[in-house]
């Protein structure tokens, strides 16, 4: 389990290296989408907004209407962020699972699997 | 009705496939007098299943169902058909410049940074096909700049790393049973769009071969045609068809010599190749006939690999293989809900299919043998059942999994694919909007089909 805190700290770094990632960028142009993050043990939310092709701060909560949902555990979703987990791989066992539409969701999944791959 | 060994319908539907099956179970569920004719003794088209001496339950063509495809689930449901999702525990198997290693997730890690340009290519694909018309592909802006090119000249121009570039090539062979270089790239994009997407063609969870049928997917074919009984007729192949004027003529080889059905109406539900086998009067319209002779089947074998045991999960491997060489360069699981037996289905195709194809017997299954060894390991040496799919020679199909496009066709034929011609309509999963290529589509193609035929009757 990872408390909130971690998850936050694990975002900030996540946050940095996808900003810097040119691949990642190019893949952001144009997509401006609010994310709710909702861990399934800890019964907490974040909030994640992609705007001007950059990741934003993490929010605590769920603030405003989301266009994706990403469920996962509190572990997951700290170790994703550090780069320990492939999140194609937990994508495919159920263990992550992505609500949204079909182009939202294939694009969070293609540019969660880049930021994965590329750090 | 009959008269002198001649029969007469309002419709004849021509291919008991899932397109000519639902075209006319919509139909007579209207009350119209339709008939199908199959030149196979067997009806479900590119969707066959079969049980083995082994007892193993195996599709020997289409077979998966994922999200969206929502008309398949619809008939699933209708006759109580269920479904239980593909294997996907633990890893891949990646084999790639004679290297084997293992990785989880959509796609292959083992050079993680091509694996990230193959994503952002396959990413772009998806991007670029959401600006592709359905209903007129030809219409779509820089349509005919688009489809002056293949899918591998753009991947050329898009790909630095050898890696990402097989790793593509092995999807789209998988997907299409064709090389990129074969494909023009409008189609490909109309295909992608159709079917929501490289990416959500590739999966499993959550894509294209997300579930599978208990029991296996030609048993919803063969309810349809239950529902149809006696107006499905088998071993009856439509040699000719005359359309000049009054009622179609339409000219059968049957297991018990020639004979001749007429109809107001006629669908005809097959790839567009092969309505260029049957023998028109008058001769279809120049675009029409271009399309059957320039759209041609692609080229692949499906294997199933029956063992005693899914060995490979004793491994923590999923079943998934994807190779940048040798002849079976993508497989899934595909064994039984129960595991009763370990069941790898694997794809030869394009290039290789070809390849294969030219081989004998002993040294295709030895060339087959070979690869899920260089995969699974030495256990994949003997299976209890080897079985080789070899869809190019089926008569009545001559390739597959589905039509391929050449550069140039869309834009200059492509009209041709759903526009009747007088009295005769087309269906198949080729003609469909959504999901083409698929059982999904196939069902759509009936729905347009049927309705277009009822509008033309009650004229």
């Amino acid at each position: 389990m990872a408390t909130d805190e971690e998850i936050a700290e694990a975002y900030a770094d996540w946050r940095e290296r996808c900003n810097a990632n040119d691949r990642l960028r190019r893949m952001l142009r144009g997509w401006e989408r609010t994310v709710h993050l909702r861990t399934t043990d800890t019964d907490t939310a974040f909030t994640v907004v992609v705007q001007a092709q950059l990741l934003e701060p993490l929010q605590a909560g769920a603030v405003g209407q989301p266009d994706l949902v990403v469920t996962a555990t509190s572990e997951d979703f700290a170790d994703m962020f550090w780069g320990d987990l492939n999140p194609s791989e937990k994508y495919m066992s159920g263990e992550i699972v992505l609500a949204g539409s079909q182009d939202d969701v294939m694009r969070l999944d293609a540019m969660s699997m880049v930021a994965f791959l590329d750090q | 009705m009959s008269t002198s060994g001649e029969t007469a319908h309002d419709v004849v539907v021509v291919g008991a496939g899932f397109a000519g099956l639902n075209t006319a179970c919509i139909l007579a569920r209207k009350g119209v007098d339709v008939a199908v004719l199959e030149a196979r003794p067997r009806v479900g088209g590119r969707v066959c299943t079969e049980q083995r001496p082994s007892g193993a339950v195996i599709d020997l063509g289409g077979q998966w169902i994922g999200p969206g495809q929502d008309r398949l689930q619809e008939l699933a449901d209708r006759y109580g058909v269920t479904t239980f999702p593909t294997y996907t525990t633990g890893h891949g198997v990646e084999v790639r410049e004679g290297k084997h290693s293992t990785y989880g997730g959509l796609v292959p890690t083992s050079d993680p940074a091509a694996a990230a340009e193959g994503i952002e290519a396959i990413f772009d694909l998806d991007l670029a096909s959401q600006d592709v018309s359905l209903h007129a592909p030809w219409e779509t802006t820089d349509a005919t700049a688009l489809d002056d090119q293949t899918l591998g000249s753009w991947l050329a121009g898009r790909l630095e790393s050898p890696a990402a570039r097989a790793m593509i090539d092995t999807a789209v062979k998988g997907i299409f049973g064709a090389e990129p270089g074969e494909l023009s790239l409008l189609y490909t994009l109309f295909y992608l769009r159709s079917g929501g997407g490289l990416m959500n063609l590739a999966r499993t969870t959550g894509g294209a071969q997300e579930r599978r049928f208990d029991g296996g997917a030609q048993q919803l074919a063969l309810r349809l045609a239950d529902e149809l009984g006696s107006r499905v007729v088998l071993s009856a192949a439509v040699r000719a068809v005359d359309y000049g004027g009054g009622l179609v003529a339409l000219h059968v080889d049957g297991a018990d010599g020639e004979r001749m059905v007429r109809a107001r109406q006629v669908v005809i539900a097959m790839p567009p190749a092969l309505s260029a086998r049957i023998a028109w009067s008058p001769e279809l319209p120049p675009a029409r006939q271009h399309l059957a002779m320039r759209a041609p089947m692609g080229a692949v074998i499906k294997v199933h690999a029956v063992y005693d045991r899914p060995f490979w999960r004793e491994d923590e491997l999923n079943g998934q293989l994807v190779a940048d060489e040798g002849a079976l360069r993508l497989t899934f699981d595909d064994s039984p809900q129960d595991a009763a037996h370990g069941v790898l289905v694997g794809f030869v195709a394009g290039r290789q299919c070809q390849e294969l194809e030219r081989m004998s017997d002993a040294q295709r299954r030895q060339v087959i043998l070979d690869d899920l060894v260089r995969a699974f390991g030495p256990r994949a040496e003997r299976p209890i059942d080897l079985h080789e799919q070899r869809w190019c020679t089926e008569p009545f199909t001559r390739g597959g999994p589905v039509t391929i496009f050449s550069p140039g066709m869309l834009t200059s034929c492509g009209v041709a694919l759903r526009e009747p011609v007088g009295p005769i309509h087309w269906a198949g999963t080729e003609t469909a909007l959504e999901w083409t290529g698929y059982i999904d589509g196939a069902l759509s193609s009936g729905i347009r089909a049927a309705g277009e035929v009822a509008a033309a009757l009650g004229g």
